[in-house]
């Protein structure tokens, strides 16, 4: 795989990066509720990301690792009172560093290094999609245990009430527009 | 170059916004997606594609996104949307300008590659803006409605 040697490069610095990413969640003011958490904590969160980023990424779909631990992860930030938004704006501020590290190895002459690139952003991005949806998922099924809310389109009978809604606004615009009766009497047209 | 794939994605605008409405509409991941009039669907991902150089590019001036994104989210919600559905389809809306520039086969040379590079950068930062706005758009109206 092209990709390897970057995602090396990233476990070789995982401290540095798990630092660098820390401080931004501390100081970025859309993930101020990340002050409350114990730092070393934080950091333990930050440094396993990128210390196994090969780990994370080879993650097969069968052991549905990645999927049970970011699921755990936004119930875990439910708990802890964490607004969503702020969850996922500190994942994708890790996401931006790894990023901008890799990219900061690129060599513009060299297609291999490039294509290298290419191919561990591909990855990368994957991954982070993959875990913004398990967080909120994990976090939407706290919201139906703890409050009891839960989306109206998740229950499958509202969701075919939906659907029939717009069957019905569809059959309405579909319907050739109706002409109306004319019927003759001496004199006059009267419209029936 | 950079450039050249911006373009790219906005002239097939409206063939990629066909196909992605028709993946929305039968993907068994955005079942809620069904429910929204298929012109209106089709309009909102039309959007993003033509206008994607002003997203990408021109945006971070003007500084629509926030408002744009928020009031999505909240559209959302008011439509009894789940949310992972919605970031579910904001993560389709990406992958397809992906997808499509990996298969016109556009990235040959380190040239084109290194553009390749910058337009990731681009690319990514205003998803993953549109995304955060959007559930923060979603948030806020979840919020106001189990306050209220």
């Amino acid at each position: 795989m092209l990709s390897k040697k970057i995602i090396h490069l990233i476990e070789a610095n995982a401290l540095q990066l798990s630092n660098e990413i820390q401080q931004r969640l501390l100081t970025h003011p859309s993930t101020s509720s990340y002050r409350d958490i114990d730092e070393k904590t934080l950091h333990a969160w930050i440094y396993d990301v990128c210390s196994r980023f090969s780990y994370w990424l080879d993650e097969d779909r069968e052991r549905g690792e990645v999927e049970e631990h970011y699921r755990n992860l936004g119930k875990e930030r439910f708990k802890q009172d964490f607004d969503l938004p702020q969850v996922i704006s500190a994942l994708y501020l890790t996401k931006r560093r790894l990023w901008e590290f890799m990219a900061a190895s690129r060599e513009p002459d060299s297609a291999l290094n490039l294509n290298q690139i290419v191919e561990a952003s591909f990855l990368l991005v994957r991954f982070f999609d993959h875990v913004v949806l398990q967080v909120t998922e994990g976090y939407e099924e706290m919201l139906l245990s703890k409050h009891g809310y839960e989306a109206p389109l998740s229950k499958p009978e509202q969701l075919a009430q939906a659907l029939e809604a717009k069957r019905k606004r569809e059959e309405v615009v579909d319907e050739e527009p109706k002409l109306p009766t004319l019927c003759f009497t001496k004199g006059m047209i009267r419209l029936g | 170059m950079l450039v050249k794939l911006i373009e790219m994605i906005e002239n097939n605008a409206e063939t990629m916004a066909g196909e992605l409405k028709n993946k929305l509409l039968t993907d068994p991941a955005t079942p809620s997606y069904q429910t929204l009039d298929d012109r209106i669907l089709y309009e909102n991902i039309f959007e993003v594609y033509s206008r994607l150089g002003y997203w990408l590019l021109r945006d971070a001036e003007k500084g629509e996104v926030p408002t744009h994104y928020s009031a999505i989210g909240a559209q959302r919600f008011k439509e009894g949307f789940p949310l992972h559905q919605v970031v579910q389809a904001l993560v389709a809306t990406k992958r397809h300008i992906w997808d499509t520039i990996l298969e016109k086969g556009i990235m040959r040379t380190a040239k084109e590659l290194d553009s390749a590079v910058d337009f990731i950068t681009y690319l990514n930062r205003f998803f993953d803006m549109a995304i955060y706005y959007t559930t923060l758009g979603y948030y806020r109206a979840l919020n106001l409605k189990t306050a209220s």
